[in-house]
């Protein structure tokens, strides 16, 4: 089979160090530009995906817009005002052929350009995205590997716990109750994390303390676990066990033998618990006050502004699908047998 | 204590043990299965209907004729509780086995088949997770309308492609191992390969990723009832009933507090009965 | 000033309210009286709401307010207004040819003077030298463009249906502007003081900013977002707006918007839950500020489709809604009793003689066994886009299954509901906003050809009496016949109105000046012009 052929191949080239490095730049060359294709037609499928469903949804742009006042006449009189009356599928294309220059369309909601609706509060949700990434993976590798390598220890049982506890308080719950306590009760922090003049870096990081922790209680469980799950797969394998017998210490065992070997489930899980933090922060966006794409595609699918959804949905996918692909390539180059 | 983990589960002591369960579990296991009583037996033992209002006052406290306080409306929260177990137990336990049952099997499949199957199948699920789940939810509405099954298909349709991804990762590193290899070329077939030898070997980070969705179901309910997807009013699942109490916190009214704990137990219970199963199940077979 | 044991800031909003609302020191004793406070408290509890109403007005400071909606929909044009946010900002950045105080009589705005001999044909005069932010002047030229944009169908107004009985709206001079109705209507100033009718400079078709005569400038928009207004230095009423800039934005969850008034980053929150009054009651740096205007959520069965083709079943259901429990319990009394038609008690035209209906299983068995309805699945329509909407309905379920009717709660997404649910299903609950005068309320809701006629009711001789009505310059003539309306809608639609929905702003203890407004919360959404900061 293929991977037989390529653990062969593996073998021989291994031989020459130098040859390695540029076997493995023109192998992930390879590997990025056929998931990239892959990637794009992922993306076509979502937007039709996206489109049909959409025109599931009852109701239109021009009934959700004129709310109570939607009269068949008045909505009528939208409609073609908006230029609704055409085919939503030839909207669609016309609007996918728009796509592929760079032009994201107009949104129907409120006749503004879409790539200007997004480009702030895109910025937003990154900030806090990547904020939340720099505080959450490293802590929650930390403390995934060590529970794997103290595994049933007290240290262990109280990560165990402590994960499972934070997880099982609802998301709002955790961001209610820390905004009562920092900024009501305490009040260390502003209870609205957007609108204050951030000027100095202090304040920077009072803005963002609450909602990058609940966020972080939200995203670093699955880490944590599965970070823990996979190591302790990997010290169980006889490759593993060869080096304790020889005499490894655990540290190096886990750091140098186990760790990557395990690489590839974990870079999924982080990779899996990242998405969620572009398109999935809706609660933290609605409590803080914190004006992200979020919010922005459950107002586009409440309005029905075809547009701003599929922009919306093509940006959440793309960004997944980067995610995973990155996650992909690193399970790829951390496991040879995999190449 | 650091002595005898990490290779426990190949080293012939605990091996011994067989089937039986640390005391862990078995808290976990008898928390799972007093829920599961109380979903069963809710309406018989709930002294209120689910809708009365029993009481002018709201976030009321704990007296000894409601013992677990009122809630906004002035409803009886104990019966509230003991009604809603059925809808989050039932509903959670029902979506995440469909989930990571479909998700882990064709997760296998693709690892061990892999090519042209692997690839066009993960990205099908790609794509399935590409649909926010808002709008998701809403066609489901307005598609099939809200009831029961419809719901917890939805939510395994939510959860199954994380499950499939990670299980597929998974699947594909233990593919590659000298063993699979061996049974390989013994010419063993791709079910026996996927049952003998990939599936003992994944269980583990399964059941742990399992127990994970789990939760996340048992919250995430609550918030499809806001899209008409959920559990119809009078009745509500606890999420449902801490999202509703939710003005309560700042006055720590018992109406927030113990849906809250209810959930905490039940989804912790799950938890620690997985990672402390009897290592025979857990971990590796030979 | 002491307060009485038991008294809270809530009952110190209420009080405020009904005096405004013009109760008489007599009313309020016997409020005081029920709420357990003895007489020589209740004299000190008027003395210090009366001076809640008469502080002096400091100028300067900025305020953020949060209203509770806000979406990508959000826009500065006046005729597409369709939430609080949308409001708050016309008033704002725009004016009124009139507007309604808070007692709910028509004041002019840009209008100087409106002349009618028929009702028919009316004659405006505008204010003259009042400016637009760009610096144009005020003419005829703009207020019938702005006008008449609402009669264009590509415009996607809002006030359409209203606007259409404008059927000549012509420039005579510079200052003065003839609008010629369909029929005699006596209410047309008070119809354009409707939000929806704010003036534009004309010829207005980009509403990326807005250009307006209002008492602040558009610094910022950005719809979903925030809206930023700065004083108007160029204002042309004689006493300008007191803050410096606002700061309008939407925080969606009720808890978060009474924390961050809580906190100090808000000075207003806006429609606040009635149960989470508790947080603001004993803390002295915040107090509600509660209005009872017009709005309700009803109950509708539409008289044309089954089950409310049985007229005993519809009895049945008016029988059977405890409005005691929903204003006690769903509305933790903020609210008033309503007696299941649409007029408010706050309007002059309100019928005193209609008592609400009393709760009455046993009668409402009764109505039921005769409709043969008992025992069938009758499936209610609820949704959370109704305020209160899901608790009513549980309400009304649970005194249905103590009677044997297998009354089902059927909760449905508040997205698309009033495009999809309202007015479609048999059963079904609506909300309505307060609507100004009771001819705008009858000709939209219950005519027989009414656009949002919820159960369907059809009757004749309550078509003619509205267009009777309409006409009626007589006060006494014309309030007959509104009580007889009242009455026909109470008996013989399929609208179950148990109550009406006070609305409730949480309001920094800063911020003086807030006064309830009978086109809704937020001092009628116009807050910005007339609140102050307290130095």
């Amino acid at each position: 089979m293929q991977a037989g052929q390529a653990v062969l191949f593996w073998k021989v080239l291994r031989r020459g160090f130098s040859l390695r490095q540029s076997f493995i730049s023109l192998y992930l060359l390879v590997q990025v530009s056929k998931r990239l294709a892959i990637a794009l037609l992922t993306l076509v499928i979502v937007s039709f995906a996206v489109f049909f469903a959409t025109e599931l949804l009852p109701g239109d742009v021009a009934q959700i817009l004129l709310g109570q006042a939607a009269t068949p006449e008045a909505v009528a009189g939208l409609r073609e005002a908006m230029g609704l009356n055409e085919p939503a599928f030839h909207r669609f294309l016309f609007w996918l052929i728009g796509l592929t220059h760079g032009d994201l369309g107009i949104s129907y909601a409120n006749n503004m350009p879409i790539a200007e609706l997004i480009h702030g509060r895109l910025t937003n949700s990154l900030k806090l995205a990547g904020v939340t990434t720099l505080v959450s993976v490293p802590v929650s590798l930390f403390l995934g590997i060590g529970a794997a390598m103290w595994r049933n220890s007290p240290f262990d049982r109280m990560v165990s716990v402590l994960t499972i506890s934070v997880i099982s308080v609802p998301e709002f719950m955790v961001a209610t109750l820390s905004v009562l306590i920092f900024a009501v009760w305490l009040d260390w922090l502003p209870a609205l994390s957007f609108g204050a003049d951030v000027g100095s870096f202090s304040d920077m990081l009072r803005a963002y303390a609450m909602p990058v922790i609940t966020l972080s209680c939200v995203v670093s469980a699955q880490m944590i676990r599965m970070t823990r799950a996979a190591v302790i797969e990997t010290i169980n394998t006889p490759y593993v066990e060869m080096a304790l017998l020889k005499g490894a210490s655990r540290t190096r065992m886990v750091l140098v033998h186990a760790l990557p070997n395990a690489l590839g489930p974990i870079a999924n899980a982080v990779a899996l618990s990242l998405s969620y933090l572009v398109g999935g922060v809706i609660i933290v966006e609605t409590i803080f006050n914190y004006p992200g794409v979020a919010k922005l595609m459950v107002d586009a699918v409440s309005t029905r502004d075809l547009p701003l959804i599929q922009s919306c949905a093509m940006l959440f996918c793309v960004s997944y699908l980067s995610l995973i692909t990155l996650a992909d390539l690193i399970a790829i180059l951390s496991n040879p047998r995999l190449r | 204590m650091k002595s005898d983990m990490s290779i426990a589960s190949s080293s012939p002591a605990p091996r011994s043990k067989g089937y039986s369960f640390n005391i862990v579990g078995r808290i976990g296991l008898g928390i799972i299965l007093f829920w599961l009583a109380v979903a069963i037996l809710g309406p018989w033992i709930s002294p209120h209907p689910p809708g009365e209002i029993v009481d002018w006052d709201y976030f009321g406290p704990m007296t000894s004729k409601f013992w677990l306080g009122t809630d906004y409306l002035g409803r009886d929260m104990f019966s509230r509780i003991l009604l809603g177990a059925r809808y989050t137990v039932g509903i959670s336990l029902a979506a995440v086995t469909i989930a990571c049952t479909i998700g882990v099997i064709l997760g296998m499949i693709a690892a061990v088949i892999g090519g042209w199957f692997d690839m066009i199948l993960s990205r099908l699920l790609d794509a399935i997770n590409g649909i926010p789940s808002l709008l998701f939810g809403l066609v489901v509405v307005a598609a099939v309308g809200s009831s029961i099954p419809v719901l917890i298909l939805t939510l395994a349709a939510n959860y199954m492609p994380g499950s499939y991804r990670f299980a597929r990762a998974l699947a594909v590193n233990v593919n590659t191992m000298d063993f699979v290899t061996v049974a390989r070329a013994r010419g063993e077939n791709t079910p026996y390969l996927i049952i003998r030898e990939i599936f003992p070997n994944i269980l583990g980070p399964v059941l742990a990723d399992l127990g994970l969705r789990f939760v996340f179901i048992v919250l995430v309910l609550s918030g499809l009832s806001f899209l008409g997807l959920g559990v119809q009013p009078p009745n509500a699942d606890w999420g449902a009933l801490v999202r509703e109490n939710i003005g309560a916190l700042s006055f720590g009214a018992p109406a927030v507090i113990f849906p809250s704990i209810a959930i905490a137990s039940l989804t912790i219970s799950v938890n620690m009965f997985i990672d402390n199963l009897p290592t025979k199940i857990r971990d590796r077979s030979e | 000033m002491s307060k009485p044991t038991n008294w809270t800031n809530r009952d110190d909003s209420m009080v405020e309210d009904m005096l405004r609302r013009g109760a008489s020191r007599r009313d309020l004793l016997k409020f005081m009286m029920v709420s357990g406070v003895g007489a020589a408290a209740g004299g000190s509890i008027l003395l210090r709401a009366g001076n809640a109403l008469a502080a002096t007005p400091v100028s300067g400071g900025h305020i953020r307010a949060a209203g509770w909606s806000s979406s990508t929909a959000d826009t500065l044009d006046p005729a597409k207004a369709s939430n609080a946010t949308d409001y708050v900002r016309c008033c704002a950045f725009y004016n009124r040819l009139t507007f309604l105080d808070e007692k709910g009589i028509v004041r002019m705005e840009l209008a100087d003077k409106i002349d009618t001999k028929d009702a028919k044909t009316w004659e405006i005069k505008l204010k003259s030298g009042v400016e637009f932010h760009d610096g144009k002047t005020l003419n005829a030229d703009d207020v019938v463009y702005s006008l008449k944009r609402h009669l264009d169908k590509s415009v996607g107004s809002k006030a359409h249906s209203i606007a259409e009985q404008m059927t000549e709206i012509s420039k005579v001079d510079d200052l003065t502007v003839k609008i010629g109705l369909l029929a005699a209507n006596a209410d047309l100033p008070t119809i354009l003081a409707l939000h929806h009718f704010m003036i534009l400079a004309d010829g207005t078709t980009d509403f990326t900013t807005a250009n307006g005569t209002g008492p602040f400038t558009c610094k910022t928009f950005e719809p979903g977002v925030r809206s930023i207004g700065v004083r108007n230095e160029n204002y042309f009423k004689p006493q300008k707006a007191y803050l410096e800039s606002f700061e309008f934005f939407a925080i969606t969850d009720n808890s978060a918007r009474i924390n961050a008034l809580l906190s100090g980053d808000i000075q207003l929150a806006a429609n606040l839950n009635p149960r989470s009054m508790r947080m603001l009651d004993g803390n002295d740096s915040v107090r509600a500020s509660i209005s009872t205007s017009g709005n309700y959520t009803d109950l509708n069965i539409r008289l044309d489709q089954d089950p409310g083709t049985h007229f005993d079943f519809v009895e049945g259901m008016k029988n059977l809604v405890n409005r005691d429990m929903i204003k006690n319990s769903v509305l933790r009394g903020l609210g008033e009793i309503a007696n299941d038609q649409p007029i408010p008690p706050s309007n002059r035209y309100y019928n005193l003689n209609l008592e609400p209906r009393a709760y009455d299983p046993d009668k409402a068995l009764f109505h039921f066994k005769k409709a043969g309805l008992v025992g069938t699945e009758i499936p209610i329509v609820t949704s959370d886009a109704a305020n209160s909407a899901v608790d009513m309905a549980t309400v009304i379920q649970q005194a249905g299954s103590e009677i044997g009717m297998k009354l089902k709660v059927e909760r449905v997404p508040s997205d698309g509901y009033w495009s999809n649910y309202w007015l479609k299903s048999p059963i079904h609950f609506g909300n309505i906003n307060p609507r100004p005068t009771p001819d705008i309320l009858f000709s939209l809701f219950y005519m027989s050809n009414a656009p949002w006629n919820e159960s369907r009711y059809k009757s004749d001789k309550f078509d003619s009496m509205v267009l009777e009505a309409r006409g009626e310059l007589n006060e006494d003539k014309r309030s007959t016949i509104y009580w007889e309306l009242q009455e026909m809608i109470s008996k013989e639609a399929g609208t179950v109105i148990p109550a009406w929905l006070s609305n409730v702003d949480g309001v920094s203890s800063k911020v003086e000046g807030l006064r309830p407004n009978p086109l809704g919360g937020m001092m009628g959404y116009a807050f910005a012009e007339y609140v102050w900061l307290k130095s």
